[in-house]
């Protein structure tokens, strides 16, 4: 598959240059920027790597978007200026051949929260508003792309936490590959909430790095005739029962089955973008240099832009298309119990 | 397909599931999974008699929500009704794709509780660790030992669709030998206001394609199916109930909640050409049919678009169970094979008048029916306008 387009919204702006920006220069990060403006009950950690600024009216308008959430609002954003900088999409403008695959967590952890909360707290408890309703399930950001954008394709919403982005990369290969549709919006979205923030304290995911959001969609056509850009080569996704070691072990059969796939020479890996949180866990970092027997240069996306869980894998590949790297480089993903997966991409000219 | 896993209101596993269809059960029960004081309709289709430990060999049901439980246990029944050992199958090529519309649901909302009682600080973090929604594939990967794909998909409700889909796109691709693959969803406060407060929730009774349906009953389980390649499954001498024949999916890309007519007529006759079957090949179509005046008009109305005059019989099985949400597509899809493998149309029940809006619709009307069906059509639509038909044959 070819990317012809993509656009990230992160912490660090709106769009790929803002992207950029940050990844020339990583300190610039920081430990994030004040978040308290992003939730009405205390936080765990004072700072993230948010963007509090985010207005969905500002670029969207007010019509049709005062009910969604953040996280629909950074993905219909995000797919926007993805679309728009695919040009006119490569594979045809049929917008019923042009389909959508968002990775997810559990969607808005907050909508479903606050729905819930309201039946509890209400005096009846059915005083929920019915117009939040669809923000409750986790196809919600899916949807209201494929209605703002008028995508008429096949529309899916695949949940998989650290391993989503590489679960829609593998789900819309085979959709192009299986010919259900031409185009794919591929990437995944996570607001910064109080709801995730608490999650990720309660579960150690942000004990070494703050939390993020971000969205990252990338437009995949077939490879063909005039359809140029980076490639995604191959896409692998695996389960280790028992997670754990077994959980490297895998991770490493999936990285030896994208390499056998694309049929590429491991010594032309140049890079590896791990889900790593920082340099001390090599967890995913080890499989990779077994399988390759060598270590290549490894990339850490989170230390730039936070704990973005379903858009960790999706920003690490926004990484790596803003940097001048040229050849094939890996993407990596293990998730809390055995899940596994990686992906290979052609990256330069 | 080889292997049938339906944990129901009406019965858990293919026997005990196929009679209850054959009978016109109804699921149907005052809810006892959340407090519904307060509601003005308070029945659901819950699976009173759910207990994990019946079924799991594995997973430790404490570690896991109540909807990894389910797909989880279905999954085991789907290989046992297939006389499959995991244990002796090449588990890279083995894959779980498990549909579902509110994942770990009844989780979200306990650990809700605790943030209501004593703020967010106060959640148990061993709760927080089974949230995530990908825990339903994972749990059936965990419970059987498959280290293919575990692949959980969140498109609503009509996501058990997309998952068994997916499965049949890993099978002819030549990625799988076996795939256990449906859907699965619990009953929860929130869906039930939602739905409430929508006006789509009907007081006691579910009565789809009837002139006077008031709206769903919110129901809850977990739908697996075993699906193998036929090699896979000749050499090992499977008895084969059914043949996936194919699917269909597109996108209404118009409204949050309500149904596109055109799109889902769109989505048959995709469904129809991607497996290679013509209208009038259909014998039966189990329908999405949720009870809603709108669902079921449109529904109804694509079928007559797509079928003329004279459809095959549609039924409901959400008359029974309830809707199922992310499940309901693999329970669709376990009815079809039943209808094909044992030659019989499960009913629409409380259905009583005749809809002037949909005549020449045959609902199959309370009473299951003898017939020979070669081809089966299961329909499932979401939120989001996300449509997805699947295809379903007797074995060539």
């Amino acid at each position: 598959m070819v990317i012809t387009g993509w656009s990230a919204v992160t912490a660090a702006g709106i769009g790929a240059e803002a992207l950029a920006r940050r990844v020339a220069d990583p300190a610039s990060a920081g430990r994030g920027v004040v978040v308290d403006g992003l939730s009405d009950v205390p936080l765990p950690a004072p700072t993230g790597h948010a963007l509090p600024g985010f207005d969905v009216r500002a670029e969207l308008g007010r019509k049709g978007t005062s009910w969604y959430d953040r996280t629909t609002a950074l993905a219909v954003v995000c797919c926007r200026d993805a679309l728009r900088s695919a040009g006119a999409p490569a594979g045809g403008d049929d917008t019923a051949r042009i389909g959508v695959a968002l990775g997810t967590t559990l969607g808005s952890h907050k909508s479903v929260s606050d729905y819930t909360r309201e039946t509890l707290v209400q005096e009846r408890p059915y005083w929920v508003n019915p117009a939040l309703f669809p923000t409750t399930v986790m196809n919600c950001a899916a949807g209201q792309v494929a209605i703002r954008l008028g995508l008429r394709g096949v529309n899916a919403t695949l949940a998989g936490g650290p391993l989503a982005f590489l679960n829609a990369l593998r789900y819309a290969d085979t959709v192009i590959g299986r010919g259900y549709a031409d185009v794919m919006l591929t990437g995944a979205a996570e607001e910064y909430a109080p709801h995730r923030a608490w999650a990720a304290h309660h579960t150690g995911t942000t004990a070494n790095v703050p939390l993020g959001e971000a969205a990252a969609v990338f437009v995949l056509a077939a490879a063909g005739e005039g359809v140029t850009g980076p490639r995604v080569l191959a896409v692998a996704t695996g389960y280790a029962p028992g997670g754990g070691a077994a959980a490297g072990q895998a991770l490493g059969g999936c990285v030896a089955r994208v390499l056998r796939r694309a049929d590429v020479d491991p010594a032309g890996v140049s890079a590896v973008f791990t889900g790593e949180a920082d340099s001390r866990d090599t967890r995913e970092f080890d499989a990779v240099t077994r399988v390759l027997g060598r270590a290549p240069e490894r990339v850490l996306a989170k230390p730039m832009f936070g704990e973005c869980d379903a858009a960790s894998g999706a920003v690490a590949l926004a990484v790596a298309l803003s940097r001048a790297d040229t050849g094939q480089v890996l993407l990596t993903a293990v998730g809390a119990d055995g899940a596994v997966g990686a992906a290979l991409v052609e990256v330069g000219a | 397909m080889t292997g049938l896993g339906p944990v129901s209101s009406i019965g858990t596993g293919a026997a005990a599931f196929a009679a209850a269809l054959r009978a016109g059960a109804s699921g149907a029960s005052p809810i006892t999974g959340f407090d519904a004081t307060g509601f003005p309709y308070r029945n659901a289709g819950e699976v009173r008699d759910f207990d994990p430990r019946a079924h799991l060999r594995r997973l430790d049901p404490a570690r896991w929500g109540r909807s990894g439980q389910f797909a989880a246990s279905a999954a085991r029944l789907a290989v046992a009704d297939g006389g499959l050992d995991p244990d002796r199958i090449d588990p890279a090529r083995a894959h779980a794709v498990i549909g579902t519309t509110s994942g770990e649901s009844a989780v979200a909302e306990a650990l809700t509780e605790q943030v209501v009682g004593g703020g967010f600080p106060a959640q148990d973090p061993e709760l927080v660790a089974r949230l995530p929604a990908h825990r339903l594939a994972n749990a059936v990967s965990e419970e059987l030992g498959l280290r293919g794909e575990s692949l959980t998909v969140a498109t609503a409700c009509a996501a058990g669709n997309y998952a068994i889909g997916y499965a049949y796109d890993l099978l002819v691709s030549g990625e799988a030998d076996v795939v256990l693959a449906g859907g699965a969803d619990s009953v929860c406060r929130w869906a039930h206001a939602g739905f409430y407060r929508l006006g789509a929730l009907t007081e006691s009774r579910c009565s789809p394609f009837d002139r006077d349906r008031s709206g769903i009953l919110t129901g809850e389980g977990g739908a697996v199916l075993l699906l193998e390649t036929f090699e896979h499954a000749e050499a090992r001498g499977a008895r084969i109930h059914a043949e996936l024949l194919g699917y269909g999916m597109n996108c209404d890309a118009r409204h949050a909640v309500a149904p596109d007519g055109a799109s889902v007529a769109e989505c048959m006759r995709l469904a129809h050409r991607n497996s290679g079957v013509r209208p009038e090949d259909v014998d039966y179509v189990c329908a999405h049919g949720t009870g809603t005046p709108t669902n079921d008009l449109v529904e109804g109305r694509a079928i007559l678009e797509v079928f003329g005059t004279e459809p095959p019989p549609v039924s409901s099985i959400k008359s029974m169970i309830g809707h199922t949400m992310g499940a309901a597509g693999g329970f669709g899809a376990i009815a079809c094979v039943l209808a094909i493998a044992e030659g019989f149309l499960p009913p629409t029940i409380n259905w009583a008048n005749q809809d002037p809006d949909l005549v020449g619709i045959d609902v199959v009307p309370n009473q299951a029916r003898r017939a020979r069906v070669r081809v089966a059509q299961n329909d499932a639509f979401a939120f989001g306008g996300n449509n997805a038909i699947v295809m379903l044959g007797a074995v060539a």
